[in-house]
């Protein structure tokens, strides 16, 4: 889905590449993000699964742990969080894998504004549609679903991706195929 | 009790690729087993084993039964070429061939069995204890069985079904060493790693298995982060370190990176690290080798996680899932979505459930 950018949403997602350049100066796949809540940037993250160990340790999970980590420092509750998700919107370089999208659903974040699709594990509409509502089906409790709009300064962000691949993921498994000019492990 | 592993398919095959014709007859009850017997000999089912020969259908009265004479070589519509020994055997009984419809392969569960039988009944072996489709050896099932009794353990699982949490045991099969244990927001130690056999046991987990995989306990099991990933505002927090992302799998995950940051401090992943011998009699030094995230390591599941855990399970490399229940409203492993059949990621492992009744 593609919709009319704003400047000020050209401004957050120029913020979310530096945080994919901090990423790609730290040997990690190059992808960042910021969140914002009424207009304000309220948390940033970018990737760190070499450094953990950790392949979920995605930029968006960097960001979301930022902030549960802040409101229940300020002993928010359950539902006052719910509440201050449901107002944010999240400006990452990549459209969120599956698992990303999955955890935005189920913490019922506002909407996705990504850079470039994610062909592989996209899970904004690319591979898997977690950001479609489940109201439909019967079952009790399911998910609103978030509004994901994506192309926003894409180009940039396979920049950083080629730009990545090319000098090579030092901390891919030896011996590791060899380097491709593609997006990967988002 | 039987314990049951049963592997969980990457994809649903359509009736049109899992099924292939035979020529079949109706015949009489009186010369059903003179003619089976001679069919058995000329026209053996050699790949359609689990298939049996005879069909008993109950109509008005009496049951009419059909034998299948031989696979068949037409096209839909037409009988195509038959063999000799078979035409002989049509025109020694008058029977008058008709085209019918089998299943391929053996069903892998009972659910599945009892769509085949619909068609033309099968036979099914449940595949504990014998080396069959699930290509585990008996060692190796008792083995799977046990790590999954130890996380149903995990789970604090009651008979009433209205508690319980999910559980997440990662484990190497390759040394039977424990990588981590985790349940629902939080990593836990395991004192007595496979030692466990209680007397009455037995019972026990059939009657769970019988409580948790009725599609009503999923409805009601709120506490269970997988099967109910959008509730957790409406739940009440027993600490502030609460998370609503820290589904067992994932808590699972993160130790066993931390395992890892901990066992290999350097960052390189090819030379192994030697950790002097714990055990002075063995004379070799155990040498670990830093595996790349959980290349290699299977992880066993109380429930079928959803679609956030599954992924996260995708990223990690992990080799096998094994789970016991599954999880109608948010699994992502068969149930709602089936990650293991997604071809565009770049790991799939393979999806077993384990199951007692």
């Amino acid at each position: 889905m593609t919709r009319e950018f704003t400047s000020s949403d050209c401004g957050f997602m120029e913020l979310a590449l530096n945080q994919a350049k901090l990423a790609m100066s730290n040997l990690e796949v190059p992808v960042g993000c910021v969140i914002v809540e009424d207009g304000k940037i309220i948390a940033s993250g970018s990737n760190r699964t070499n450094e953990t160990r950790n392949a979920t340790r995605h930029a968006e999970m960097e960001a979301i742990d930022f902030l549960l980590e802040q409101w229940q420092k300020n002993e928010l509750s359950h539902l006052d969080i719910a509440e201050r998700f449901s107002r944010c919107v999240l400006y990452v370089t990549c459209e969120p894998c599956i698992m990303c999208a999955a955890a935005l659903s189920s913490l019922g974040i506002r909407e996705v504004v990504y850079g470039c699709a994610n062909d592989k594990f996209g899970g904004c509409g690319s591979i898997l549609s977690m950001h479609e509502s489940t109201e439909h089906l019967t079952r009790s409790r399911q998910g609103k679903g978030f509004v994901s709009h994506g192309g926003l300064m894409a180009l940039e962000a396979v920049d950083l991706f080629r730009g990545f691949y090319e000098q090579g993921n030092p901390n891919a498994p030896k011996p590791h195929r060899p380097c491709r000019i593609s997006q990967e492990t988002v | 009790m039987v314990w049951e592993i049963v592997h969980v398919p990457d994809k649903v095959p359509g009736l049109e690729e899992s099924t292939v014709n035979v020529l079949a007859s109706n015949v009489e009850p009186k010369l059903a087993n003179t003619i089976m017997r001679q069919l058995s000999l000329v026209a053996p089912l050699e790949n359609l084993r689990h298939v049996k020969r005879i069909r008993r259908k109950p109509t008005t009265g009496k049951s009419e039964l059909s034998i299948v004479l031989c696979p068949s070589f037409g096209n839909e519509n037409e009988l195509g070429s038959i063999p000799d020994d078979v035409q002989k055997l049509i025109n020694d009984y008058h029977l008058s061939p008709f085209t019918a419809k089998v299943y391929k392969y053996a069903a892998t569960s009972k659910e599945e069995w009892e769509e085949q039988c619909k068609l033309w009944p099968t036979s099914y072996h449940p595949m504990v204890n014998v080396n069959c489709v699930t290509g585990f050896s008996e060692e190796d099932s008792q083995w799977i069985i046990s790590c999954m009794k130890t996380t149903l353990k995990l789970a604090k699982l009651n008979h009433f079904g209205d508690q319980g949490l999910n559980a997440a045991l990662i484990v190497d099969p390759a040394c039977r060493q424990l990588i981590a244990s985790a349940v629902d927001q939080t990593p836990v130690t395991l004192e007595s790693f496979f030692h466990e056999n209680g007397g009455d046991e037995a019972e026990n987990f059939g009657r769970l298995f019988q409580v948790y995989t009725s599609d009503e306990s999923a409805e009601a099991l709120s506490s269970v982060s997988c099967l109910q990933p959008w509730s957790w505002p409406q739940q009440c927090p027993q600490d502030l370190s609460w998370h609503p992302l820290k589904h067992a799998p994932v808590v699972a995950i993160e130790s066993s990176a931390a395992r890892d940051r901990q066992l290999f401090p350097l960052h390189d992943l090819n030379p192994s690290i030697s950790f002097p011998s714990k055990r002075q009699r063995t004379e070799i030094p155990q040498v670990l080798t830093r595996p790349y995230l959980c290349t290699g390591f299977d992880i066993y599941l109380a429930w079928e996680p959803c679609a956030m855990c599954a992924m996260a399970l995708v990223h990690q490399r992990v080799r096998r899932i094994f789970f016991a229940f599954p999880n109608p409203n948010a699994g992502a492993l068969g149930s709602v979505h089936r990650l293991q059949g997604e071809r565009s990621l770049n790991h799939h492992y393979s999806v077993f459930r384990v199951s007692a009744s």
